[in-house]
């Protein structure tokens, strides 16, 4: 199984990786993207089995990458991991396809919570 | 007279948004900061409520809010402790000498995580920018803001969420 994480922060994408080896999920590939467009052009090329994205990146923002990825027909399974968690983003992540998303700060029981059924 | 006094100072004071105390007190960004530091920086990285002051040499990062409360989150410590910070969230993965970018990328997360959580109390719908950070964090207003300061590992830092709003200096009882 393979993961894709995408944050424009280095720093974050480690915390991530380390909180899903925290969570159990330390046999997983992990590929890293460092903003939405470099998420979207990876996911053609890696074929990943989870899109782990922030939001707020530049170039392209996450929600704009899930877009374009469902816009192209990809149907990989997708979830925010971002620093704002309101009704109306969660709203529009779920509206453009998202399966979850998690707010952070997150702990592993978060990421576990979420990711069970998806990395079954 | 006096009730012609109250009712002009109902209608300008109906015209601005809250005061920022209004909207969000310290012990929340105490909270909101203390969730973030648990889960980012580490599962015993506690923060103590104590205020001190601030060494001379010091590093802010910040995440404007744009929306009906406009103004900044800014986080401020000396430079030590944001190297501290940055080898502490890199973890196993920090390298011997820390660069500067990773500082800035460390200490521009965090802004960006309390900050979006500080986001979430006040009111919307608002935009949240991307975290910036430097020496000269942008000059909010002094009067209309919250400030929490706290202790990490011995060492100072503190939070502001503060309002760049110049028009609530005029708001006066008439």
């Amino acid at each position: 199984m393979k993961i894709l994480v995408a944050d424009d922060s280095r720093v974050m994408r480690q915390i991530v990786i380390r909180t899903l080896r925290q969570a159990g999920y330390d046999d997983h590939d992990i590929v890293e993207a460092e903003d939405g467009r470099d998420a979207y052009e990876k996911v053609r090329s890696e074929g990943p089995d989870l899109v782990l994205s922030d939001w707020n990146m530049p170039n392209m923002t996450g929600l704009e990458c899930l877009q374009a990825l469902r816009g192209s027909g990809s149907t990989v399974p997708f979830g925010f991991v971002t620093s704002e968690g309101s009704a109306e983003m969660r709203e529009k992540a779920a509206d453009a396809g998202a399966l979850f998303l998690i707010a952070k700060p997150f702990t592993a029981d978060t990421f576990t919570e979420h990711l069970e059924g998806v990395l079954a | 007279m006096s009730d012609l006094s109250d009712a002009g100072l109902r209608r300008r004071a109906g015209d601005l948004p809250p005061a920022t105390a209004e909207l969000v007190d310290e012990a929340t960004v105490c909270e909101i900061t203390e969730q973030a530091w648990l889960a980012l920086v580490g599962e015993d990285e506690v923060l103590v409520p104590l205020p001190a002051p601030l060494p001379a040499e010091t590093l802010s990062s910040w995440v404007e809010i744009v929306g009906p409360w406009t103004g900044a989150v800014v986080l401020t410590c000396g430079r030590d402790t944001a190297l501290d910070l940055t080898r502490a969230l890199l973890g196993e993965h920090a390298p011997q000498e820390v660069e500067q970018e990773d500082v800035d990328d460390a200490l521009g997360e965090l802004a960006n995580v309390v900050g979006g959580n500080v986001k979430a109390v006040l009111p919307g719908p608002s935009v949240l920018g991307l975290p910036e950070v430097g020496t000269t964090p942008p000059s909010g207003r002094e009067a209309d803001s919250v400030r929490v300061a706290v202790l990490w590992r011995g060492s100072p830092l503190t939070v502001r969420v503060q309002s760049v709003l110049a028009e609530r200096e005029n708001e006066v009882p008439l």
